[in-house]
């Protein structure tokens, strides 16, 4: 590690990386555009200008992403002459930047609009017409282009080449008339599309699926973990007016999935905000399921299980080390469903396996199942669990609804199930309504936090699972 | 007035561009020195130093030293290159053209020594697209060679070996810049790279390169055959040798001329270019190709070379001059400057991209009647946001430099052009200009 | 689908020795795409495109963003003789806009479009090289210098 002086403080570098990287590191605020700490530098902003002093040489402004640190380098990023250099460049990129910030979906979150704010000029000086492009150029089924709006920091198309490793965007044309296009208009391919609108710095690039529904300020934000497959992508989760999902957006995790994440995942979210939930508990009477308090609900659990002993337990890969732990502990036979492979396998990110936490089930001893092998099992028993989110969803409804009205089936999910065999139903909370982890494919630890509060009558699994014990134990089944 | 010349002293002779004529007179003699004399490439280098010659495309660096960058073999023997810089783009400049069309082996030459000092085997000439018979000219130049054993392997006998690749541009003036060229001659968009890293360590595919003017190739042979000394008796103690002198505009002899640097530009006007044309009288010149800008008639008396221009406050640039006559505008030559950085800025550093753009809509709106008083400090506003050294390469400084020149020499031009709301000068039967779409 | 049929194979043989002139194959690609814009109807269809890039591999994108760099190529139809006037200082001192003018009126083309009868293209270009000898045209690749407008026509009218 190099040793720096930066803004008075003497602080570590890392020598591979650019001066940017340490400020950022340091908290030492630097504006970028082009630079992005996933892709590999240009230095054609020109926006991240600070002031370096090395050795003998007089101390110069230049752009800290194509500086290399150097022992005892001084840095200055708050020198009143990085500060005019920063509100130049703001100039002239404001110049031909239309104003649409009424009407796009970067404002709240734009970086032309934060650096503007914090280091430009209130007026623009320009009177010449700004340049005509295309405003509403797609790009495809994910991104819709505005050209007007780009800055030409060209992330966008060193992120196709560097990380997918497949050009689909080039600049085009020349100087001041230079602008972002596919070949002959193709659409972009690939499952990697999204990530383009994160890294644009502006609302150049944005996603089809999020235009026009939400301003980001209205958006609450909580860290979370994709569970689309086992690679566990860290995502940050983001919630309009603390209803519905509104967005998913990659977390920066160094060990697991850097600055991206895939489509697939990305776009997931749907399943969260589908209406209709258990909220609290459902018992099989007469007339069908009818509602029923949840410590009802857990007393009768706990007798269907004084009765019929320990369950054949058929978990969603879902659940957490937490909750698995708990329900590995009431179980007879502790197993999961594994669903069939991903065709999304790829040499990035998608692992090909549809499962969060396979590998943590696993080690907590739950068998995997394929969905058929699970509807034999449950066929001839008499008394089974099946709990977690998604749990109906993967042994399919059809299939279950021709399970015997004998089998006495409690079910644990966010959606009343609602099939013959089932007798007994509590709802959960789903992956962004609650704490947990997942063991990715490597084994590392994804954490769920919640982002919204699950349904009321709705309690952690986790909590459900340690009333069941209470009531198991042979004190409280003597009350 | 009789001064030495040595550049173009073969051009006149019929066939100059052929093997036969240009060994008949003193052709490849200074490669036969090197290779038969025993020279080592250390000492080659030394007599270039020696030499004092300046780099004849624009920046004027001393052509030794930057051909001791190139690392030693020893410590780093990965693939070199030279590549020759014939993309001449600089408005006013048309001086390597000559070269090529008239004594195309001068450069083949020039090449092979140079390649001999810096140890390189491949040297790529990367011509503008546009100039076809300079680029047919050097190629047939290069074949003849070959076919002599001049170009290829051990040439001379000797185990030098060395191949010349022509290659074209394709119509960007930035390609003219040496990290553009580079990225250019890769099959890329010419995007100049920033500096550091320089080109002698990572060069054409991130291999040591280095890039040299046509012109200042093309001193070489004569440097080695006759020496530095004899280099330094023409021109001036820092800017030794002659130098080819465009001289273009409003002149009656319009041409290329060599002449010793340090003469002052009122011996160029009028000895070598008769003088302003139709007897009218000097308003503005250009010394050094567009990116120099505008200087008033009073500095015609500056010597031209590197330091004399620089203390009046402009460059030597590629010596490329171009002069106005009473009835030309300034503010319309600058209109026709600024369109052009708009149209070749490569469009990746933010202040120039705009910058250039601006500076061209400024000056078109101040030419053709709407113009503001503002204007002109924003001019000066704006290029001093583009320069001195804050993009990637220097074409955001040619750009900045004639903008403030036209401040500094012209403003009254300017500012009247505000207060007429248009050009005075402009001639009521001249045409209205045509539309600017470009194809 | 593969384009390289698009181009006719003494064009492939020729960029296959051109490519050998580099360490890496695609670098020729410039002077590849000046063969490729000489011998196939002056400009660069997007199959022209795609074929390069299959050729050097690339992706089309790529080689779209290298030809659209470069003014000298052409990436929308053009008529059948290109003529290019320098607008730059040193011709517009000495009568640039009277030579495009004279060069328009002769073509029956506005400039940066192809005349109507589909003979012409007229365009403004940047500095061509020949200021000594201002002002000039460049028709099909040939430098026409010292020229007055009168000689612009009969120019024009010497090609079919």
């Amino acid at each position: 590690m190099t040793k720096i002086i930066l803004d008075g403080r003497e602080v570590e570098a890392d020598p591979k990386k650019p001066l940017i990287a340490a400020c950022h590191q340091h908290a030492a605020h630097v504006p970028m555009y082009c630079y992005h700490p996933g892709l590999s530098p240009v230095g054609s902003c020109r926006i991240c200008q600070v002031e370096v002093k090395q050795g003998e040489m007089p101390a110069r402004v230049t752009v800290a992403c194509r500086t290399p640190v150097a022992e005892g380098m001084i840095v200055n990023t708050e020198a009143p002459k990085a500060h005019e250099a920063r509100r130049q460049c703001l100039e002239f990129l404001l110049k031909n930047h239309p104003l649409d910030c009424p009407i796009c979906d970067k404002a709240g979150e734009c970086d032309l609009q934060d650096y503007s704010f914090a280091e430009g000029q209130g007026q623009g000086r320009s009177v010449e017409p700004r340049r005509k492009l295309e405003k509403r150029k797609s790009l495809g089924d994910v991104i819709v282009l505005d050209q007007e709006r780009c800055i030409l920091c060209s992330r966008c198309v060193r992120f196709f080449e560097e990380i997918p490793k497949k050009a689909q965007l080039t600049v085009a044309g020349l100087g001041s008339r230079s602008y972002i296009t596919t070949f002959a208009d193709r659409p972009l391919e690939g499952n990697y599309q999204g990530n383009v609108a994160d890294i644009c710095p502006v609302g150049a690039l944005t996603l089809k699926e999020f235009r026009f529904q939400a301003r980001v300020w209205n958006l609450t934000k909580a860290p979370s973990t994709c569970g689309e497959c086992s690679r566990g992508c860290s995502i940050t989760v983001e919630v309009l007016r603390r209803q519905e999902v509104k967005r998913l957006r990659p977390r920066p995790n160094p060990q697991v999935n850097r600055y991206w994440m895939c489509d697939h995942g990305r776009f997931s979210f749907d399943g969260l905000n589908t209406p209709g939930r258990l909220a609290g508990a459902l018992v099989r009477g007469t007339r069908g399921l009818e509602p029923l308090e949840p410590h009802t609900a857990l007393d009768a659990l706990a007798n269907l299980m004084r009765v019929h002993g320990a369950p054949l337990v058929v978990a969603s890969p879902w659940l957490t080390q937490e909750e698995g732990k708990l329900l590995a502990a009431l179980a007879g036979e502790a197993t999961f469903v594994s669903p069939p492979p991903s065709a999304l396998k790829d040499d990035l990110l998608h692992t090909g396996d549809p499962c969060p936490n396979r590998r943590g089930l696993s080690e907590l001893g739950f068998a995997p199942l394929a969905a058929a092998e699970a509807l034999t099992k449950l066929a001839g028993q008499g008394f089974a669990l099946l709990v977690g989110e998604r749990i109906g969803a993967l042994l399919g409804r059809e299939a279950l609804a021709t399970l015997p009205a004998g089998l006495r089936l409690v079910v644990l999910d966010t959606h009343p199930l609602d099939v013959p065999a089932s007798e007994l139903e509590l709802g959960v909370p789903n992956a962004v309504e609650r704490t947990g982890t997942w063991l990715n494919v490597d084994g590392i630890e994804g954490r769920l936090s919640i982002a919204r509060s699950a349904p009321p009558g709705v309690a952690p699994l986790t909590r459900t699972l340690e009333e069941l014990a209470r009531r198991a134990t042979p004190a409280e089944a003597a009350r | 007035m009789t001064r030495e010349t040595y550049l173009l002293s073969r051009t006149a002779l019929p066939n100059s561009h052929t093997l036969d004529v240009y060994r008949a007179h003193g052709g490849y003699r200074a490669l036969e020195k090197i290779l038969k004399g025993g020279y080592t490439p250390a000492q080659v280098i030394q007599l270039v130093k020696d030499s004092g010659l300046r780099g004849r495309g624009g920046a004027g660096f001393s052509t030794g030293l930057k051909w001791s960058f190139m690392p030693d073999p020893a410590k780093d023997p990965r693939p070199r290159y030279l590549a020759v810089n014939a993309d001449e783009s600089e408005p006013g400049t048309c001086k390597d053209r000559v070269l090529m069309e008239k004594d195309p082996h001068g450069l083949v030459e020039g090449v092979l020594i140079a390649c001999f000092a810096m140890r390189v085997q491949a040297a790529y000439i990367y011509v503008r697209g546009e100039y076809r018979l300079p680029h047919d000219r050097v190629a047939a130049a290069v074949a003849e060679a070959r076919k002599a054993g001049l170009v290829g392997k051990n040439i001379l006998g000797t185990d030098f070996s060395c191949e010349i690749f022509m290659h074209k541009g394709a119509g960007a003036y930035i390609c003219g810049e040496e990290t553009g060229l580079m990225e250019s001659l890769e099959g890329k968009r010419g995007h100049p790279r920033p500096k550091p890293p320089f080109p002698a360590g990572f060069g054409l595919w991130g291999q040591p390169t280095t890039v040299n003017n046509v012109e200042t190739l093309q001193n070489v042979p004569f440097v080695i055959d006759r020496g530095p000394d004899w280099f330094k008796t023409m021109g001036t103690p820092k800017s030794p040798g002659n130098v080819l002198v465009g001289i273009s505009g409003h002149v009656e002899r319009p041409g290329v001329y060599e002449v010793p640097l340090g003469l002052s530009a009122r011996t160029l006007l009028e000895e070598y270019a008769g003088g302003i044309w139709k007897g009218r009288k000097l308003k503005a010149w250009i010394p050094g190709g567009s990116s120099t800008g505008l200087l008033p008639a009073s500095a015609i008396d500056v010597k031209m070379d590197h330091d004399g221009l620089r203390e009046a406050g402009s460059m030597l640039g590629t010596v490329s001059m171009i002069f106005l006559d009473e009835t030309a505008c300034t503010v319309r030559a600058m209109k026709v400057i600024s369109r052009f950085y708009d149209h070749e800025s490569c469009g990746q550093c933010s202040q120039c991209r705009e910058g250039t753009q601006w500076l061209a809509q400024i000056f078109a709106r101040l030419e053709h009647g709407q113009g503001r008083m503002e204007d002109i400090e924003l001019l000066s506003s704006l290029a001093n946001g583009m320069a001195p050294a804050k993009t990637i390469c220097a074409l955001a400084d040619a750009a900045a430099i004639p903008t403030h020149a036209i401040v500094k020499n012209f403003r009254a031009e300017l500012e009247a052009h505000v207060t007429h709301k248009g050009c005075p000068l402009a001639d009521a039967h001249a045409p209205h200009e045509l539309e600017e779409a470009h194809a | 689908m593969s384009k390289l049929e698009v181009l006719p194979q003494k064009l492939r043989d020729e960029f296959t020795e051109l490519a050998t002139h580099y360490p890496l194959k695609s670098s020729a690609l410039i002077p590849a795409l000046h063969r490729c814009q000489e011998e196939l109807g002056g400009w660069l269809t997007p199959d022209i495109l795609e074929a390069c890039a299959e050729f050097f591999g690339l992706e089309p994108v790529e080689v779209f963003g290298v030809a659209s760099f470069y003014p000298m190529f052409k990436l929308r139809p053009v008529g059948k003789h290109l003529v290019s006037v320098c607008h730059n200082i040193a011709c517009n001192l000495r009568g640039a806009e009277e030579i495009l003018a004279a060069a328009c009126q002769a073509a029956g083309a506005k400039p940066g479009h192809v005349s109507p009868d589909g003979r012409f293209t007229v365009e403004r270009v940047e500095c061509q090289g020949a200021c000594t000898a201002a002002p000039m045209l460049v028709l099909d690749g040939v430098f026409h210098e010292n020229l007055t407008p009168d000689q612009v026509g009969t120019l024009l009218g010497s090609v079919k």
